[in-house]
C-alpha cells in the first residue's frame, strides 16, 4: 500500500494498527541491492574498458579492441610472449629484448617498495610521537603537514627538481644512476608522508594509554612497549599505507618521468608511455599486455583489502 | 608484601596542584581504599605508587627502598585498570603470560604459574580466547590474573569494579577481598564507591581537593569522621547538617540552640566548646541514628521539624523533614510513614551528635585541648 494511500487511511479512521512499521525498518537487504546494482552501473563504463584492455593483451588485431570486436577476435598468449621479448613494435624498429624489459619490471618494483619502506618508517615514528608525545611545536608542526598534504606534488617539482639538478653535479659519474634512484624515491615519498602521519597517528590515538602503561608496568620498557604492545595492534594501519605508498611508488609517472628519464632508468609507466607516443607505430596487443601487467597491483591489492580500506577509511579497528 | 609510604608527596599538572604535600602510610599486608570524588586526586596518588607519573616534589618509599626515581617497569607492582588494559592481539594465556617472558622465566615455569592463577580466578577455560570474546567481567579477572601472576609487591587496583553491573559488582567485590586475604598481599584500592570501600577495605584514606582528609578503618571513618568533608561524603544519604548557636552556662555546661530547641552537653564536648569559645557550631547526625516522634525528650536532642517527602525504600523509608530553612533526611522502619506537612520531632542520642567547628570544618572530638586543671 503506498504511503498516501496509508496516510489517507489514517485521517479517515484513526489509526490502523496494522499499516504502522517500527521505526527505522527499511529492510536492510533491498537497501543493499539497489546501492549495489548502482555502484555496478555507474562503474560499467570503468570496468568494460579495463575488460577490454586486457582481452586486447591477448588478441591479434593491431589496434584497441572495440566492443563489437570482441567476440570476431581470435585470443593467445602471443601479445604477452611479444611484449616480454621485447619486440614491441617491429614495425618501427623498436626491440628490445628480455632482460630490458625485466629491468623495467624490476626498476618499478623497487621505486614502489622504496617508497614503501621510506613512507612507512617515517610515518609510523612520526605518527607514534604526534600520538604520544608532548614536544615543543607540536601544535604548528600537525597543521604545517596538514598543509603540505594539501600542496599538489606538481606544483613542487619545479623546486625539487633544482635541488637535484644542484646536487647531482657534486656526484662522479657512475654513482648519477643510483643517487636518482634514491632521490625519486625520497622525493615520491615525501609526498605520501605527511598523509601517513596523519593517518599513523589516528591508529596510535586509538590505543588508550593504560594499555601502554600496563606494558611497562608489567616490566617492559618504553621501546618494548611500542614494538610488541602498541605496534601490533596498529598492524591493519601500518599495512593500508604500505600498500598506498607501494601503489603511489608503482603507479608514479611525473617524477619517475622528471628524475629517472626514461631513456636512462624506465619503469613501466614511462616505458608505455614511450612506446604509446608515437600512435601511428604502436602494436597495441603488446602495449596492452604492458598496461595490463602495470594494472596488476593496483587490482590485486585492492580486492584483497577491500576490508582493510573500509576500516582505515571509516578511521575504525575492531580490537 | 610492602608497607608504602608517601612523604611530602605533591604532584602538579601544569597549575594545576592534583596532590598537596600529601603524607602517609599504607600498612603492609592490608587492603586500603582510596576513596574520593571525581577529580579529587586518588587516581594520580595510585599512578604515583606505579610510578606511571612522577611526584613534583616528595619521596615514595616502598618498605625503607627510595623509589621516587624507579621507573614503573622496576618497582614489581601489579596494576589492574579500570579498562583493564588487556593486549587485544594476545590470547588470555599469552596476556598473562607476558610479563613472565618478559622476566625471562623458562616457558614450563610460566605454564605452571599460569595454571595455578588460572585457577585461582577460575578462568582456565578462557585462557585460549582473545580479550575481545570475553564478558567484562571475565575480562576483569584476567586483568587481575595478569597483575598478580608477576607476584607483585603492591597490588594497586583503578576502580576495577565500576565497569561491571551491580550484580557481578557484589560478587566480585567478595572474592576480591578474599583473593588479598588468601595472598596477603598489600592492596591499595582507588575507588569513588563508600560502600565499596566501607565494605573492603581495612583502612581507608578519603582523599579531597588534593588533600588527605582522614585515614582510618571503616568505623573510624564512619563513626568518627575527622572533619565535615568526611562526614558528608560517606554514608547514604550522607549525614545531615545543621547549625547551633553555643551557650556557654558556665560550671561545664554547654548548651546548642537549634530552632528554638536547646541541648545541654556536661562531658568532655562541653569542655571543648568551652575551650575553643565557639559562638556557634555545626551539627551533624547520620540518617539513620535519628527517630522521629511527636514529643521532644530532655535527655537527647530534640529538633522540632516539618515533613516534606517520604520516599518508600522497601526495607526501610527515608523522610525528608525541613528545620527552618535547611533540609535534613532521616531512615525509618518500614512502617513508619509520617503524613506531609506534620509536625514532629527529631530526636538524636547525644553520642551520635557529632559538633564540627564552623572555621575549621574538625570534628570537635579531634581538636587536641590542653589537659584540664
Amino acid at each position: 500500500m503506498s504511503l498516501l494511500a496509508r496516510l489517507r487511511l489514517r485521517r479517515r479512521g484513526g489509526v490502523i494498527r496494522e499499516e504502522l512499521r517500527d521505526v527505522e525498518t527499511i529492510p536492510r537487504r533491498r537497501l543493499s541491492l539497489v546501492l549495489a546494482l548502482a555502484v555496478g552501473l555507474a562503474s560499467l563504463p570503468m570496468v568494460l574498458v579495463y575488460l577490454l584492455l586486457v582481452l586486447s593483451s591477448f588478441s591479434n588485431r593491431p589496434g584497441m579492441l572495440g566492443l563489437e570486436e570482441v567476440l570476431a577476435t581470435e585470443y593467445s598468449l602471443r601479445p604477452w610472449i611479444d611484449f616480454f621479448e621485447g619486440r614491441v613494435a617491429p614495425a618501427a624498429g623498436k626491440i628490445y629484448d628480455f632482460t630490458y624489459i625485466l629491468t623495467v619490471i624490476a626498476n618499478t618494483a623497487i621505486v614502489a617498495a622504496g617508497v614503501t619502506l621510506v613512507v612507512v618508517f617515517t610515518s609510523v615514528l612520526a605518527g607514534y610521537a604526534f600520538s604520544r608525545m608532548s614536544f615543543q611545536g607540536r601544535g604548528l608542526l600537525m597543521q604545517l603537514i596538514l598543509l603540505l598534504h594539501a600542496f599538489p606534488g606538481v606544483a613542487l617539482i619545479i623546486a625539487v627538481y633544482a635541488i637535484y639538478a644542484w646536487s647531482i653535479k657534486a656526484l662522479p659519474k657512475d654513482f648519477r644512476d643510483f643517487y636518482a634512484m634514491v632521490y625519486v624515491i625520497f622525493a615520491r615519498a615525501a609526498l605520501e608522508i605527511p598523509m601517513s602521519i596523519w593517518l599513523m597517528k589516528g591508529f596510535f590515538d586509538k590505543i588508550p594509554w593504560e594499555v601502554e602503561w600496563s606494558a611497562i608496568i608489567d616490566g617492559a620498557s618504553r621501546f618494548q612497549a611500542w614494538w610488541k604492545i602498541v605496534l601490533p595492534q596498529v598492524k591493519p594501519g601500518i599495512a593500508a599505507l604500505a600498500i598506498f605508498a607501494f601503489l603511489a611508488g608503482w603507479e608514479d609517472f611525473i617524477y619517475v618521468w622528471v628524475f629517472l628519464k626514461p631513456r636512462d632508468i624506465p619503469t613501466l609507466a614511462t616505458f608505455i608511455e614511450t612506446q604509446v607516443r608515437d600512435l601511428e607505430t604502436a602494436y597495441f596487443p603488446v602495449i596492452a599486455a604492458a598496461g595490463t601487467l602495470y594494472l596488476i597491483p593496483t587490482i590485486l591489492f585492492f580486492i584483497l583489502t577491500q576490508k582493510l580500506l573500509l576500516e582505515t577509511y571509516s578511521g575504525g579497528l575492531k580490537a | 608484601m610492602v608497607r608504602v609510604r608517601l612523604e611530602k608527596v605533591t604532584k602538579r599538572f601544569g597549575r594545576v596542584v592534583a596532590l598537596n604535600e600529601v603524607t602517609l602510610e599504607i600498612k603492609d599486608g592490608l587492603f586500603t581504599a582510596l576513596l574520593g570524588p571525581s577529580g579529587s586526586g586518588k587516581t594520580t596518588m595510585l599512578y604515583l605508587i606505579a610510578g606511571i607519573y612522577k611526584p613534583s616534589s616528595g619521596r615514595i618509599y616502598f618498605d625503607e627502598e627510595d623509589v621516587t626515581e624507579l621507573p614503573p617497569n622496576e618497582r614489581n607492582v601489579g596494576l589492574v585498570f579500570q579498562n583493564y588494559a588487556l593486549y587485544p592481539h594476545m590470547k588470555v594465556y599469552d596476556n598473562i603470560a607476558f610479563p613472565l617472558r618478559l622476566r625471562k622465566v623458562p616457558p614450563e615455569k610460566i605454564d605452571e604459574k599460569i595454571h595455578e592463577v588460572a585457577k585461582m580466578l577460575h578462568i582456565e577455560e578462557l585462557l585460549d580466547r582473545y580479550p575481545s570474546q570475553l564478558s567484562g567481567g571475565q575480562q576483569q579477572r584476567v586483568a587481575l590474573a595478569r597483575a598478580i601472576v608477576k607476584e607483585p609487591t603492591v597490588l594497586l587496583l583503578d576502580e576495577p569494579l565500576s565497569n561491571l553491573d551491580a550484580l557481578l559488582r557484589l560478587t566480585i567485590r567478595t572474592e576480591l577481598k578474599r583473593l588479598q586475604k588468601d595472598l596477603g598481599i598489600t592492596a591499595i584500592y582507588v575507588t569513588h564507591d563508600q560502600a565499596e570501600a566501607l565494605s573492603m577495605a581495612d583502612e581507608i584514606v578519603v582523599i579531597d581537593k588534593g588533600h588527605v582528609q582522614q585515614i582510618g578503618s571503616p568505623d573510624d571513618i564512619y563513626y568518627r569522621p575527622r572533619n565535615l568533608f568526611v562526614a558528608t561524603f560517606i554514608g547514604s544519604p550522607p549525614s545531615n547538617i545543621v547549625y547551633a548557636k553555643v551557650e556557654n552556662l558556665g560550671g561545664g555546661i554547654a548548651c546548642i540552640t537549634i530552632a528554638k530547641a536547646r541541648y545541654c552537653f556536661e562531658d568532655s564536648r562541653a569542655e571543648r566548646l568551652v575551650h575553643m569559645k565557639l559562638q556557634e557550631v555545626i551539627v551533624a547526625f547520620r540518617p539513620e541514628n535519628a527517630r522521629l516522634s511527636y514529643e521532644p525528650r530532655s535527655d537527647m536532642l530534640s529538633i522540632p521539624a516539618e515533613v516534606y517527602m517520604v520516599e518508600t525504600l522497601g526495607r526501610e523509608n527515608i523522610v525528608t523533614l525541613t528545620i527552618g530553612a535547611a533540609s535534613v533526611k532521616v531512615v525509618t522502619r518500614p512502617d513508619e510513614r509520617p503524613p506531609i506537612g506534620d509536625k514532629l520531632y527529631i530526636l538524636i542520642e547525644p553520642q551520635h551528635v557529632m559538633l564540627f567547628d564552623p572555621k575549621t570544618e574538625l570534628n570537635i572530638d579531634y581538636i587536641e585541648t590542653p589537659p584540664l586543671t
